[in-house]
């Protein structure tokens, strides 16, 4: 199946100031969001996340490499109709209310005036500022500035839809409320982009990952797959042993002082056991370990700090 | 063009939710009604004094309001970062362009129109005369705010609203001053070739607001001088190809800008 968004080899760099050299925003990034996927795109600060995003959505002019969008080089009007988008921190005209602002972005999506009406009614209701629809703007806090911004991304029913921290400035009901959203919308066919911070929201959520580190994709796939390659074993014991071991794999590591847990290759796992027992050690419990989220960004980024 | 229009439209809301708008116009409207205090203002040059002093002061509004309208709404828009939304959406960036100008145009017709209201019903209480005469020289400070919009659009595009402000200024200042001196550097025998080849492109590159201004004649009703249909439309044709070429300029500049 064709994908939704495809990057390939994508520079950027931009000068901070006069006459200081360059900085690389984008290092020959390849990227690859497929149809009906929720992908999640993690990095630290200024790893290129928003870049990425920007450039896709024409916001900034790249200077080498390709971005195809719906299966056609760039990005064209034709192709933003299809496509929702969320800045980070999103910002409005704050005289305006959230019906006016909705309306004036269904304008320009070119939706209808009957289009618009059930639409922002819709959608004022399902990210919950119905009640404050005829409010001004400058009376909301952030998190409602938030599902203001996520309302007019969703103004033209899109297919792609392309969010830059979603969560930023909710509360815990608003995350969950996102996160719900996000679902119903990816069940519903809508193929989704997402920047965030959060490694609980991206796991929560998203079912491909790409890390981005200093603009470039270090580790990319299922998050399923790229937690499960490095699986581990952990196993848990009643009463530790009560003699030495010195016999035991090289990759297993003792969790506690009373050494009760160790953790070690699925490899070593029978020869373990079998030193345990011998050491008299009463086994509790034999279970696969997965790498957290955060574990595996860490050990991807920080193994990029240290090559670096 | 509808898309042109949507933005125009919103340029029209956002300029009457900014206080600067009702300021500089309250301002202009209040002078104007001051001149006739004027301790210079002696019967028999009262008419004259009051139209020459109330359309200088509408040319200065009408260029504070299209500087001020076109200095910031670009900067504006990237610094709060709302463009972000608009250009997200299938819009091109020349459609954004092209109606944030004619939005500032449209506000600054507005504003003239009031301003043309309340001269004509001023006159008409003061010295009981119907001067609908007057709608000329506001024509010609229509077609300066005009071009010196286009001008601090492009400056917008890359620069603070200040020194958009300011760079409009100098503009503003060459553009009335440098008719007779670049005319007379062009037709000195004295001069060289080179300098008077500069100073030929430059008289006819740039556009000479002075040209624009017949403040003075219609001020003094016109009577040395008459301003007709033709000249209007020269003026105005003049006026607009500067126009066209700056918003070209700037167009172009603002579709290579990264966001």
């Amino acid at each position: 199946m064709q994908p939704v968004l495809h990057i390939e080899d994508l520079h950027k760099s931009y000068r901070t100031a006069w006459r200081k050299p360059r900085r690389c925003a984008l290092n020959g990034l390849n990227l690859e969001v497929p149809k009906g996927s929720i992908t999640g795109l993690l990095g630290p600060n200024g790893a290129g996340k928003t870049t990425t995003l920007k450039a896709i959505m024409g916001l900034i002019h790249t200077e080498s490499g390709s971005i195809r969008v719906f299966g056609a080089e760039g990005i064209s009007a034709e192709a933003r109709m299809r496509i929702g988008f969320l800045p980070e921190q999103p910002y409005f005209d704050l005289y305006l209310t959230p019906r006016k602002l909705l309306g004036y972005y269904g304008r320009l999506a070119g939706l209808d005036a009957a289009e618009i009406t059930s639409r922002v009614a819709h959608l004022l209701n399902l990210v919950g500022v119905e009640e404050e629809g005829d409010l001004p703007l400058d009376k909301f806090s952030r998190g409602m500035l938030q599902r203001t911004g996520f309302a007019q991304a969703l103004i033209s029913e899109p297919e792609f839809l392309i969010l830059d921290e979603p969560s930023s400035g909710l509360d815990p009901l608003g995350k969950i409320q996102v996160r719900d959203l996000l679902m119903g919308l990816s069940a519903g066919g809508t193929t989704v982009l997402l920047s965030s911070h959060q490694l609980s929201e991206i796991e929560e959520v998203c079912d491909l990952v790409a890390i981005i580190d200093r603009g470039r994709n270090v580790a990319s796939g299922s998050l399923l797959d790229l937690l499960r390659s490095r699986e581990e074993v952990e196993i848990a014991l009643i009463s530790p042993p009560l003699t030495s071991l010195a016999q035991m794999p090289q990759s297993a590591v003792w969790m506690d002082e009373a050494r009760t847990r160790l953790i070690l290759n699925k490899e070593d796992v029978n020869q373990a056991l079998k030193m345990l027992m011998q050491a008299d050690a009463v086994i509790g419990e034999v279970k696969q370990r997965r790498m957290t989220l955060e574990e595996f960004f860490v050990s991807q980024v920080g193994a990029e700090e240290g090559s670096g | 063009m509808k898309v042109v229009g949507i933005f125009t439209w919103s340029v029209i809301q956002d300029a009457f939710h900014r206080k600067v708008f009702y300021v500089i116009v309250a301002f202009t409207v209040i002078l104007i009604f001051l001149i006739p205090l004027l301790p210079s203002a002696d019967v028999g040059v009262q008419m004259d004094l009051l139209r020459e002093a109330s359309l200088g002061l509408t040319s200065i509004m009408a260029f504070l309001l299209a500087v001020i309208l076109a200095s910031t709404i670009i900067p504006g828009e990237v610094k709060r970062r709302t463009i972000y939304n608009t250009l997200s959406k299938p819009v091109d960036r020349w459609q954004y362009y092209l109606g944030k100008y004619l939005g500032i145009m449209l506000v600054v017709t507005f504003t003239l129109i009031l301003t043309f209201i309340v001269l004509v019903v001023f006159i008409l209480a003061k010295f009981g005369m119907f001067n609908p005469g007057i709608a000329k020289a506001l024509f010609t400070i229509f077609l300066e705010a005009a071009v010196l919009a286009a001008v601090a659009m492009i400056f917008s595009v890359y620069f603070s609203p200040l020194v958009c402000v300011v760079i409009t200024l100098l503009v503003y200042v060459v553009g009335h001053v440098k008719g007779d001196f670049l005319y007379s550097a062009m037709t000195e025998a004295g001069n060289n070739i080179f300098l008077r080849g500069l100073a030929g492109a430059s008289y006819y590159l740039m556009p000479n607001l002075e040209r624009l201004n017949i403040n003075e004649t219609i001020a003094h009703g016109e009577k040395v001088f008459q301003v007709g249909a033709a000249e209007l439309v020269l003026l105005a044709g003049m006026a607009l190809a500067f126009a066209a070429i700056f918003l070209y300029i700037g167009g172009f500049l603002f579709s290579r800008r990264d966001l």
